[in-house]
């Protein structure tokens, strides 16, 4: 059939984008290998790409000449790309292929009655169990709940032990029980988002009752803590995907399919992400493109992928392969795969997955009734997918612009030929030479400043006078502020206000900088005592923290705040305390931030004091203290006053950047417990990329967060200006 | 005011002793002037006076108490820096107050005494000012009056005159004993500067090395001084020394021989002779005679250093004499005013009886 195709096909080059690395990578260039010796007119050429980048970069490329003919995604997107016709429709091919590949791949493709990709790999989890731990998987939940508690406890070592692992706060684990108790994530028909509905509580409810009653699963599980633990032996079972198979040698492990739910006779089915190989609307050679993406499908391809990739491929026949259908893991996601729930494909479903975390977090983590924080995620929900607002007229903004654009020539025109007007008519004319070659010389920086600077800040403004939703803005002019600070969805005291979010920005930035200045100031005048000796050793250890990039170091504190394994639970129960659940609380959430950003943010303040301190003359305390100034007043009278035109300018900069101070937030608490630790620049980021991409929503909160900033700062100024040094 | 006892006191450094075992009594409303080169301990034992350092041995008493132990806030006592110390960021007001408000003196007094100090010191323009708009002499006086207002009951001079250039020096010298009179407080007062010694003291204290070589009034010590160091010190240009020999009545040396004042008993020993330049001056003859190294002229007289062959010294010429360098001169000596010092340690030889008791308390 091959050489069919061949023949229909002219001298083509094609460009394939993926995102596979290793194994995998080596698995697809071997078959594209095979696809160019039978085609022998057709080149293909392969690009790897970072996978965090893959998606924006073909939303971006597509539309354009310089996109791949054929990529290798997952089938979320196909909504959103659909819409915009940036990938062709494969209805003929799938209508002849279709009965090839495992039947829930299909059904992943399909979207508005047509359907897009040609199916390549599966990816859903399973139960992956310890051989040692447990001789035959669990088929029931009955079962998985018995064997979990068995085995949760201490082993022979004294080390904790659960029964069950796996990253519990995600809710695309969470899907697989909600599937087992006959809930699903859409309302048909109508296609809406409905989280809350009694399957979904019951679903919590047993996930709670696992949690929290039973304890057999540890707290804060991360995806590196699940696979320590249970490569060490300290989890009997994991719920996890065929890549974890890969972390696990020297394991004796098994993998089984999930279990079905005791209470309702349904397998957990989990979510299913097809991996597909899909053509670009826009491709200049559609015909190789199609074909190049046929044979990526066909069983020769697929068989290469299993065995060499070990992929959980869509291509039935391979599985004849004994090489495939004899590798347990493979026959075992197969399986899985066909038990499984595709994720839906249309733009909504990525208002579903915040609101839905935090219902999950909220009830496993702060013991929330599944009822009320399934409510309150529904009530987030239907904000976050609101309806389109009216097209307004853009005339009055456009007037607005023209105006204060008009008033600004004026004023400066008027500023220029003040300055340009005095002085006789020689030296006016070499000062405008001399202004030309001023202009010259900054120009490389005003050039950067245009790009880097004032060209993104414009975009970023206009951007808040739009709503962004499927790729397709509306101007709406000023209907996102209206919103935002009207807080018309939520009450002010809810984490989503503006307000609260605005209130917690100013406690957090405030006792920050309180913080940082307390700690650092008195760390400097300790290391200005001139009897302590190694000086310069405790001012190297002491800038350590700053040293260090921040990121690494907030992933560091939220490795220790963790309640079961962190280091500060050790220490407390060291003290005889008793170990505290950091993220469930907003006060213990906020502290926990907050000793972060400390950590990295006296040092700094330390750096300025210590410099300061250094210039003010010893003699004048010597003045102080025979003028009768006891050490208090000492540093009250004199210190204090004389770091000051040292410490404000210092103080203001710490405060702006705490203010922004996006990395801790979202790499400690993440905005927990229910988004009430996130401030104003991270709420930003989640309406951008989280949250349904309210771009238009996210550049306002950003524009908001500006004006609020030049506010402070001309108020600072003004302040460091009445009090010179 | 009140006097200060000084008993055995020591000071070190680590391993560099500065001040070594003084014992000094300064009298209540006296101004003591503590002189002496740089390094001779004369600033650390005024910092020892006003508990800025902490002896290491002996007794520092104001007023008949023992203040070792007592902090500088609560000692009572007035400082003037050689740095001013004014705090830069209050204003001259502020300055002058900051000791009374942490004294929490009542409003109404505290703005008397800043005004009073003001006056005193010619300061009241410049109470709004701030340290960096004034002068050095403005400074000074700042400094002055910040330990005026809360009328301590000992002042503490260090170097205050130093940093100032030499007219603003003799004027604010000036001041500085008007302002003594007026107050009549216990003051001490440090400097290197003998000129100033001199001028300003009720009795001179002169130190070397650590150690206090004499007490008295300036005149006294310029005309008895207890040993080559104090002879030295004082005066201006120093007293010449040249090596020589007691015979009888007769002290010679190289080149030359003086006659001793009649009545004077020295036994027979290996001497310095000390010449103040006042007290020799170019002549056709002389006892002396020598070729001239440099000459210094300042307009009615002027002083000739000379090259001898027992040494070089220093005479004094008037007017506008015909002098050049190289030139060979005879130099005359009033033998009435030579003193002599032991070869062998420096102290003063005494050439009559000693007087009846002249340095007074």
């Amino acid at each position: 059939m091959s050489a069919l195709v061949a023949l229909a096909l002219a001298a083509s080059q094609l460009t394939l984008w993926h995102a596979y690395r290793a194994a995998e990578e080596e698995a697809l260039q071997q078959s594209i290998a095979l696809f160019e010796a039978a085609n022998p007119g057709v080149r293909v050429e392969s690009l790897a790409l970072p996978y965090d980048a893959f998606a924006s970069k073909l939303s971006a490329a597509l539309p354009t000449d310089h996109g791949p003919d054929v990529f290798i995604f997952a089938h979320e997107r196909i909504g959103g790309w659909a819409r915009e016709s940036k990938i062709a429709p494969l209805d003929a091919e799938l209508a002849e292929l279709g009965p090839q590949f495992i039947p829930t791949s299909l059904e992943a493709l399909k979207f508005e009655g047509h359907s897009y990709g040609l199916p390549l790999a599966l990816k859903s989890v399973a139960l992956y169990y310890n051989k040692k731990l447990i001789p035959k998987p669990p088929a029931t939940t009955d079962e998985l709940v018995a064997l979990a508690k068995a085995h949760t406890g201490r082993d022979a070592a004294g080390l904790p032990t659960y029964g069950l692992a796996y990253q519990l706060k995600d809710s695309y684990y969470q899907a697989l029980w909600l599937h087992g108790f006959g809930g699903s994530v859409f309302e048909e028909p109508g296609h809406r988002l409905r989280i809350a509905t009694p399957q979904a509580e019951r679903a919590l409810a047993f996930v709670r009752d696992l949690a929290l009653r039973d304890k057999v699963i540890p707290e804060e599980p991360s995806s590196t803590l699940v696979s320590a633990l249970f490569r060490a032996g300290q989890a009997a079972m994991a719920i996890n995907g065929p890549w974890f198979a890969g972390e696990l040698s020297g394991v004796l492990y098994g993998v089984a399919t999930l279990p079905i739910v005791s209470a309702t006779g349904l397998p957990a089915k989990p979510f299913l992400s097809v991996e597909a190989a899909f053509v670009s609307a826009r491709s200049s050679h559609p015909a190789a493109a199609r074909a190049l993406a046929r044979f990526l499908a066909s069983r020769e391809s697929a068989v290469l992928r299993a065995v060499l990739g070990r992929q959980v491929v869509a291509t039935r026949a391979a599985y004849d392969d004994p090489r495939v259908g004899g590798d347990a893991l493979l026959r075992t996601f197969r399986r899985q795969a066909e038990q499984a729930v595709p994720t839906d494909n249309t733009p909504a479903m990525q208002a579903f997955w915040e609101p839905s975390n935090r219902a999950l977090a909220a009830v496993v983590g702060g013991g929330v009734a599944p009822a009320d924080a399934l409510a309150q995620a529904e009530r987030r929900m239907i904000a976050l997918t609101r309806p389109v607002p009216e097209r307004r007229s853009a005339w009055p903004y456009w007037i607005a612009l023209g105006l204060i654009g008009a008033a600004a020539l004026v004023f400066g025109a008027r500023k220029r030929t003040k300055s340009l007007a005095t002085g006789p008519a020689a030296s006016r004319a070499a000062r405008r030479l001399g202004l030309a070659r001023a202009y010259a010389y900054v120009a490389p920086a005003g050039a950067g400043i245009l790009v880097l600077v004032l060209v993104p800040f414009v975009l970023g403004v206009g951007l808040s006078f739009f709503h962004h939703s499927e790729g397709h803005y509306t101007f709406v002019g000023l209907h996102n502020f209206i919103e935002i600070l009207g807080s018309s969805d939520y009450r002010l005291t809810e984490p989503m206000s503006f307000w609260f979010t605005l209130a917690v920005t100013l406690l957090w930035t405030v006792s920050n900088v309180a913080l940082h200045v307390g700690i650092g100031l008195g760390l400097a005048l300790l290391l200005r005592d001139p009897l302590l000796k190694l000086k310069g050793v405790y001012r190297v250890l002491l800038i350590v923290p700053w040293a260090v990039p921040n990121y690494i170091t907030a992933l560091m504190w939220k490795g220790m705040f963790h309640r079961q394994f962190g280091a500060i639970s050790h220490l407390l129960k060291a003290f005889g305390l008793e170990p505290i659940s950091w993220f469930t609380h907003f006060s213990t959430a906020f502290a926990a931030n907050l000793v972060t950003n400390t950590w990295l943010g006296f040092p700094f303040m330390m750096v300025v004091a210590l410099g300061a301190l250094q210039s003010i003359p010893a003699d004048l305390y010597e003045a102080a203290e025979v003028d009768g100034a006891s050490k208090w007043n000492q540093f009250r009278h004199i210190t204090l006053p004389l770091l000051k035109p040292a410490l404000l300018p210092a103080v203001i900069l710490g405060s702006v950047w705490t203010f922004n101070m996006f990395n801790i937030i979202y790499l400690v608490s993440g905005g927990e417990p229910g988004g009430a630790t996130d401030i104003l620049v991270s709420e930003a980021y989640r309406w951008a990329f989280q949250r349904n991409e309210a771009y238009g929503f996210a550049a306002a909160y950003s524009v908001l967060i500006f004006v609020f900033l030049l506010g402070y700062s001309a108020l600072t100024r003004k302040v460091s200006q009445t009090e010179p040094a | 005011m009140a006097e200060v006892t000084l008993k055995g006191v020591h000071k070190a450094f680590g391993d560099n002793a500065i001040v070594r075992g003084v014992d000094l009594e300064i009298a209540s409303g006296e101004l003591m002037v503590l002189v002496g080169p740089s390094g001779c301990g004369k600033t650390t034992l005024l910092r020892l006076i006003a508990g800025l350092e902490q002896a290491d041995a002996g007794d520092i008493s104001i007023a008949g108490v023992r203040v070792n132990e007592v902090s500088p806030r609560d000692r009572d006592v007035g400082m003037v820096f050689q740095s001013y110390a004014l705090y830069p960021h209050m204003t001259v007001r502020e300055n002058l107050a900051f000791g009374l408000v942490l004294r929490k003196t009542p409003r109404a007094e505290l703005d008397a005494r800043v005004a009073e100090a003001a006056a005193l010191l010619e300061l009241s323009p410049l109470l709004e000012r701030k340290p960096k708009e004034l002068s050095g002499g403005q400074r000074q006086r700042v400094a002055m009056g910040r330990a005026i207002v809360r009328r301590p009951r000992v002042f503490l001079f260090d170097e205050p005159l130093s940093n100032l250039d030499a007219a603003l020096r003799v004027q604010m010298r000036g001041e500085l004993q008007r302002l003594h009179q007026r107050l009549r407080s216990t003051m001490i007062y440090v400097t290197h500067d003998q000129v100033e010694a001199m001028t300003l003291a009720t009795r001179l204290a002169v130190f070397n090395q650590g150690i206090l070589q004499q007490v008295g009034a300036p005149l006294h010590l310029y005309e008895n001084p207890a040993n080559r160091f104090v002879a030295g010190f004082l005066g201006s240009p120093a007293m010449s020394f040249l090596p020589g020999r007691v015979q009888g009545q007769v002290v010679a040396g190289k080149g030359f021989s003086f006659a001793l004042p009649a009545g004077a008993q020295v036994a027979a020993q290996d001497v310095l002779v000390g010449l103040r330049p006042q007290a020799l001056r170019i002549a056709a003859e002389g006892a002396l005679r020598g070729e001239v190294e440099a000459i210094e002229r300042l307009g009615s007289e002027g002083y000739v250093y000379v090259r001898t062959e027992a040494g070089p010294v220093t005479a004094r010429f008037e007017g506008a004499a015909d002098l050049h360098v190289g030139a060979l001169v005879a130099i005359a000596a009033d033998a009435a005013s030579l003193q002599l010092f032991a070869a062998a340690d420096g102290t003063a030889i005494a050439l009559r009886p000693p007087p009846a008791v002249r340095a007074a308390g």
